[in-house]
């Protein structure tokens, strides 16, 4: 396996200025018309029946493949089991030589690009055509798909002409894209009417008749399963379901999530061998095609019997998760070096390309989990990269550095804080300016690029509690232990001082147990799960000690790790598997506990005018935790302030934990798009709860100079006590 | 003419789920597909404004199917052709002149509301050449077999599918792979024009 230089592949797509044209319109566009497209439909009903009968699906995955085989047999057809894509190529070419085909025609096969079929056809003399417009394109420039869906979508009509005229040999002029349509129409007609072979993929497979379902626009299935005298079928295992009615389930959602369309123009049904006419010693005669059914395995077996990789049978392949992913929208998708690409396809590469491909470009995903909000088949996208993550460091371990960093610094909060703060006396010195920092020397320099960064506290949190504590109330009405997170130690100390405050306010009492140390987000995220372990028991063991009734966090990737993340750490263990069970039902996010105790107390009134704020939802809290009702409510409770919501108010900054540090050049991009949101809504304050997200937004409104503050909610509140 | 099912109003229809009043969803959701809708009393209305719909094309070579099934089709085909039009309706006839063909005729068994789809049985070659090959492909459909959505078409059409070939047709052909600009009769028809008669059994 080559190594690659993702940093290197990655610039030059951001510098590519047709992709990020057609990409950022397309991110605009999408999210409008797939609603559209739904318009009357119950879609939460709709994805559950999708994701319910292809959970169900995989389940008896072994005796749908024999029923599907059985009944393609019954009907005349020839199935061929293939464990993988040398076994598929061999079987293929001994057909092509029994039946002397020489021409070949494709459409709609994702999984012959996965094995590389059209390498094999051309080195064994045998002439084979893409027939769908976008991927003929693409195979004439020896390109690779960049969307499953729409593989040229990365090109202009410019580009498409050159490949045009490389094929044809002929002045295609680019701005008349009618003309290039008609063009590959009369040249694909003849490879159609001329062709010995078609093979197509399926959208699905019927086990109880055998029959194969294709979608598609353009109606190049349809030719290709109608004119040759041989149907080939290279379907993978997880496209089988058990009846005809259950394609209902698929095809209510694959074409709105696909192409924002109701249904696409051809959906066809292929059962078993169909009648074929042609010409015999210049009279027609008619007979039935030859049908070869290829069922492909590849890794999918092996995925389906996992209890957790199941799950991607729930994909129909509709690349809505590129199609919603900030990051996928910046860099294409050729960085993920494989056919399948975004979440979905970082995860189908590492189980049908190995987890080595995977772990090349597992760090794209951000864990924003836009994509489970509109995914088909509800597959926990970022959850199975994580697993995906763990299962890569179980077998080949943990990069040095960041272990060694994790045990020796995280883990060790009073070196921690020192380490930073001389970092930063290095750094900060000469280089800050209010409470971040402009610029960094040296190789440092790409971090300030288009942000500034926050200067660290002279003094943490954890050395301000003791003098905070002396100030809780006499008569309490509850116990609340406070869970800092790192940045709220370190950097936000402020911030840190005013959620006590606005606690304090509400009648609780604060503790701050001193033991406690990094949530083990950082070292969980690269898929270290036995160091994550010991973070979670240190900080279970901690805040234990102290008996609260509530953990409250003001950092809602720690009230995620915390809460639901501890748990699943531990559900085997008989001993920590109920301690933390315990542990995790206390914690809760900051904003969404004091607004329920804002609104017992009555405080939770709807206040008018003042202020113009707005307000960015991360990831973590609006999609991992579900709440984002909460602090709006508290705004608009707070006197003295407006909100104004922003366009992609719940888009990701970029930040994504220590992603925006690593992948500077991507996290930028995202922030500069943040920065013109909140600018265009006229507020001078943009509110978070995040502190991440209040470092990576802070920085980015310092540096362009937009005079708008970042505030994490509790700072808001504790500034009108 | 070979066909999944030779009777789908007696063999496949469920009672309840095939019904008029889903027409117009139907004739809304095909329309925004860009299928040109014309809805006619009987077959002499019917016959009548597929002349007229002709006239844009002034096809020289016309392949039509359902003919076999349906004799007042067969009639009406009868009746298209001219010094300057051929008909051909018998099945080599059709694979003969299907790369040639300016226009298809073909019909389809009921229509969805939902997507403003036409679901086809398309077991036989001629069929699906006819509906495919030529850039104009003209469906006869009955404007009372309506049913409301995709999954009752799905129950209709599993009660019969055991072999063969047969699906959905939304509107023409189409493409948006370059620059997501949306373009029409790619690989099939560019122009999908349904004729739906309300009284099968009236004047023809």
């Amino acid at each position: 396996m080559a190594e690659r230089n993702l940093k290197k592949e990655i610039k030059a797509k951001l510098q590519d200025e047709v992709m990020q044209d057609a990409l950022s319109r397309f991110a605009d566009q999408y999210p409008g018309s797939r609603l559209k497209s739904y318009a009357g439909q119950d879609i939460e009903a709709l994805r559950e029946s999708l994701r319910c009968m292809k959970a169900e699906a995989v389940e008896e995955i072994d005796d749908l493949a024999d029923k599907f085989e059985e009944n393609v047999k019954a009907r005349g057809g020839v199935v061929y089991r293939a464990k993988d894509g040398d076994d598929v190529k061999q079987f293929l070419l001994k057909i092509c030589e029994e039946n002397g085909v020489k021409r070949v025609v494709k459409s709609k096969s994702m999984a012959s690009e996965e094995i590389h079929l059209n390498e094999c056809f051309t080195q064994n003399n045998i002439r084979v055509k893409e027939t769908d417009l976008g991927e003929w394109m693409i195979a004439i420039a020896g390109h690779k798909p960049s969307h499953m869906v729409m593989p040229a979508i990365h090109l202009n009509r410019y580009q498409c002409a050159e490949m045009f005229e490389k094929e044809l040999q002929e002045e295609v002029p680019g701005e008349d894209i009618p003309y290039m349509i008609q063009k590959a129409r009369q040249t694909l007609r003849q490879e159609f009417l001329q062709a010995d072979m078609g093979i197509t993929g399926a959208n699905f497979g019927i086990a109880e008749n055998g029959a194969i379902g294709l979608v598609t626009n353009e109606g190049n299935a349809r030719l290709v399963t109608t004119l040759p005298r041989i149907h080939v079928v290279l379907i993978g295992y997880e496209k089988l379901i058990p009846k005809t009615e259950d394609a209902a389930k698929i095809l209510r959602l694959l074409p709105r999530n696909g192409t924002c369309q109701k249904m696409t123009s051809y959906m066809t049904m292929v059962d078993g061998p169909t009648p074929v006419m042609y010409k015999k010693d210049g009279k027609w005669v008619e007979e039935n095609r030859k049908q070869y059914v290829i069922l492909l395995d590849n890794g999918r077996l092996e995925a389906a019997h996992d209890p957790v990789m199941k799950q991607v049978y729930q994909c129909v392949r509709c690349a809505s998760c590129l199609n919603v992913c900030p990051i996928w929208t910046l860099v294409g998708g050729h960085v993920y070096g494989h056919i399948y690409s975004g979440g979905i396809g970082a995860i189908l590469t590492g189980l049908l390309n190995g987890i080595e491909n995977f772990s090349q470009f597992s760090d794209l995903c951000i864990g924003c989990r836009t994509c489970t909000t509109v995914c088909p088949g509800k597959i926990p996208i970022p959850d199975l990269i994580d697993e995906l993550r763990n299962r890569y460091v179980k077998k080949h371990g943990v990069p040095t550095m960041d272990k060694s960093f994790f045990d020796n610094v995280l883990n060790d909060r009073g070196l921690f804080h020192k380490l930073l703060l001389k970092a930063g006396s290095v750094g900060q010195a000469p280089f800050k300016s209010g409470k971040f920092i402009r610029h960094l020397p040296l190789f440092f320099a790409g971090m300030t690029k288009g942000r500034s960064l926050p200067t660290i506290a002279e003094r943490s949190i954890r050395d301000r509690m003791p003098a905070l504590e002396k100030k809780n109330p006499a008569h309490a009405k509850k116990k609340v232990a406070f869970f800092s997170g790192c940045n709220t130690d370190f950097v936000f100390a402020d911030t840190g001082e005013n959620v006590v405050k606005v606690l304090q306010s509400l009648g609780m009492e604060v503790v701050y147990p001193m033991a406690q140390s990094c949530c083990g987000k950082p070292i969980l995220g690269v898929g270290d799960r036995e160091t994550g372990k010991k973070a979670a028991k240190r900080n279970i063991e901690a805040l234990e000690s102290v008996n609260p009734d509530v953990i409250v966090t003001s950092c809602p990737t720690c009230a995620e790790t915390l809460s639901e993340t501890y748990e699943k750490l531990f559900e085997d263990d008989p001993v920590w598997g109920p301690r933390a069970k315990a542990f995790c039902k206390k914690v809760r996010e900051f904003s969404s506990f004091v607004a329920e105790e804002y609104k017992a107390q009555g405080k939770l009134l709807p206040t008018a005018g003042g202020e113009k704020v707005t307000f960015h939802d991360s990831c973590h809290m609006k999609r991992g935790l579900g709440i984002y009702e909460e602090p709006r409510a508290l705004l608009d409770a707070t006197p003295g302030v407006e909100l104004v919501e922003m366009k992609n108010c719940d888009k990701c900054c970029g930040m994504a934990g220590s992603f925006g540090m690593k992948y500077a050049e991507v996290s930028i991009p995202l922030l500069e798009e943040k920065v013109e949101n909140i600018k265009a809504t006229g507020a001078t304050t943009c509110v978070v709860a995040c502190p991440s997200c209040m470092m990576q937004i802070g920085g980015g409104l310092d540096n362009q100079n937009t005079g708008i503050k970042v505030k994490h909610i509790a700072d808001v509140l504790a500034e009108r006590l | 003419m070979k066909k999944v099912c030779a009777n789908w109003p007696a063999e496949a229809f469920i009672s309840g789920l095939v019904d008029a009043k889903h027409w117009q969803a139907f004739e809304e959701n095909a329309k925004l597909a860009a299928a040109e809708i014309y809805k006619v009393s009987d077959y002499k209305a019917a016959e009548k404004t597929l002349k007229d719909v002709l006239q844009e094309f002034s096809p020289k070579e016309i392949i039509a199917v359902g003919g076999e099934e349906n004799s007042v089709l067969a009639g009406i085909y009868s009746r298209l052709a001219t010094d300057t039009t051929k008909v051909y309706t018998e099945k080599f006839d059709i694979a003969e002149h299907a790369p040639s063909a300016d226009v298809g005729i073909s019909t389809a068994e009921f229509g969805i509301g939902e997507t403003g789809s036409l679901v086809v049985d398309n077991f036989s070659y001629e069929a699906r050449v006819t509906s495919m090959l030529p850039f104009v492909n003209v469906v006869f459909v009955n404007a009372n077999y309506m049913v409301e959505n995709v999954t009752t078409a799905c129950q209709i059409i599993g009660k019969v599918f055991d072999k063969g070939y047969c699906g959905f047709v939304t509107g023409p052909s189409r493409t948006a792979d370059i620059e997501r600009v949306l373009s029409l009769g790619v690989h099939g028809p560019n122009r999908l024009i349904v004729i739906a008669v309300e009284n099968e059994g009236g004047e023809n």
